[in-house]
């Protein structure tokens, strides 16, 4: 899978040095991004140190990210690397991680708290609960597009109606879920 | 405001013009309020791709399930959300009206989501799978048994090009007839895409399948006519 739409202007904006496409982008992918590095450190400390040092990395070699694969499959790559190395410098003294960081060089926004929250795993039932309630037009829209990955104007394809209302029925999904978020106090401190 | 939240959306899904999503990446990264919102539009995702995988078995399951049954059927459900199969069992009939057992429906929607929808579907019967697949793939009535014309809906006629499909001049139907009833004692409907199939267990212990794009409201009068016909 190549490159998405979105990624690809992601991705020349930040080529071009546009620091709020790269917050964006890392706005975007650090929930996938932290909970892979969980996964695969089983440490949320290690795995927001790795996230930071990903972004880092991202945003030093973007010129060399070829488009050949998914933007997240390289920021996957990058992460785990370095976590693999991480995993390796912690045997011997000497840093295995191929490429320096200066971290200097650019500093990661503050958006990237300490804290870095991913929805906590009591909650994560209840708001997959609340998504099978969600109408059956609204729920298949949603899910098309964020466990199939399908586009917009695929899902108007498949469901047989425009892609305005592709559109709103996935905005609606998401709005339906925030709104229980809040009435759950999910993510609210 | 709803109307700037949509966009974030779009923006997320990076379904914005080019134009529109340049502006917007800016618009988003100096408003505190956006950029909280487009912050958790990723968790929402992290979270349900993360479910999904860990989902993933159920479904691998299933696939590999339907796929000893019906290598389409499992297309279908390769397609995960794409699949919009409803099964939706009918109350026992009665002469008053045609009713739908809202407690008993079953959406294969959503990426077949819901781990009871995986459980019934596994539970159903799988003469009747078969017979359905068979029906959709056929897409034309292969019986040698004639179709009492007593049985088309009202304002409904016989193709002339093919004289098993029944046509209203918008939507289509395509009628089977078994000397078997599969085990069906009430009458089953079930939703593809924007086709029905209908199984209507006849008195005389023989099953009728319409097939066809007619949704309930107008396939009701052709059942209920059906069952008055004693």
């Amino acid at each position: 899978m190549g490159v998405s739409k979105g990624d690809e202007v992601f991705i020349n904006a930040i080529k071009a040095g546009n620091a709020a496409a790269f917050e964006a982008m890392v706005l975007k992918y650090q929930p996938k991004l932290m909970s892979s590095l969980i996964g695969y450190t089983k440490s949320p400390d290690q795995a927001e140190e790795l996230c930071q040092k990903t972004f880092i990395k991202v945003w030093q070699k973007i010129d060399s990210f070829r488009g050949d694969s998914a933007l997240f499959t390289w920021i996957y790559r990058i992460g785990i690397n370095l976590a693999k190395n991480d995993f390796a410098s912690s045997f011997s003294k000497s840093s295995k991680i191929t490429d320096s960081l200066d971290q200097n060089e650019h500093d990661v926004p503050q958006y990237l708290s300490p804290e870095t929250e991913l929805i906590a795993k009591e909650s994560e039932n209840k708001i997959i609960d609340f998504i099978q309630t969600l109408d059956a037009d609204t729920k298949t829209a949603f899910t098309l597009r964020e466990i199939d990955g399908r586009t917009y104007d695929e899902i108007a394809q498949i469901l047989k109606c425009p892609i305005g209302t592709v559109r709103s029925r996935i905005f609606r999904a998401r709005q339906l879920i925030l709104e229980f978020m809040d009435q759950e106090n999910i993510l609210n401190g | 405001m709803d109307k700037n939240l949509e966009k974030l959306s779009a923006l997320y899904d990076g379904e914005l013009s080019h134009k529109e999503m340049q502006e917007g990446i800016e618009t988003m990264v100096s408003d505190e309020v956006l950029k909280e919102t487009f912050k958790k539009f990723g968790l929402i995702s992290e979270l349900i791709q993360r479910h999904s995988e860990q989902k993933a078995p159920k479904v691998s399951f299933i696939k590999e399930y339907l796929s000893k049954i019906n290598p389409v059927m499992s297309n279908l459900v390769t397609a995960a959300a794409t699949v919009m199969i409803t099964l939706i069992i009918l109350y026992q009939f009665d002469d008053d009206r045609f009713q739908v057992d809202r407690g008993s429906s079953l959406q294969l929607s959503s990426a077949i989501s819901s781990d009871q929808a995986k459980n019934q579907l596994l539970n159903a019967d799988q003469n009747i799978m078969e017979h359905m697949i068979d029906i959709m793939q056929s897409n034309q009535s292969h019986n040698s048994q004639q179709v009492s014309k007593n049985w088309i809906p009202v304002g409904f006629s016989v193709n002339p090009d093919n004289p098993n499909q029944y046509s209203n001049g918008r939507n289509n139907l395509f009628f089977h007839l078994e000397n078997k009833q599969l085990g069906i004692k009430k009458v089953r409907y079930f939703k593809a895409n924007n086709n029905w199939i209908y199984l209507i267990p006849l008195q005389d212990g023989r099953l009728l399948t319409a097939y066809g794009d007619v949704p309930p409201s107008v396939a009701d009068p052709m059942i209920q006519s059906i069952y008055q016909r004693k």
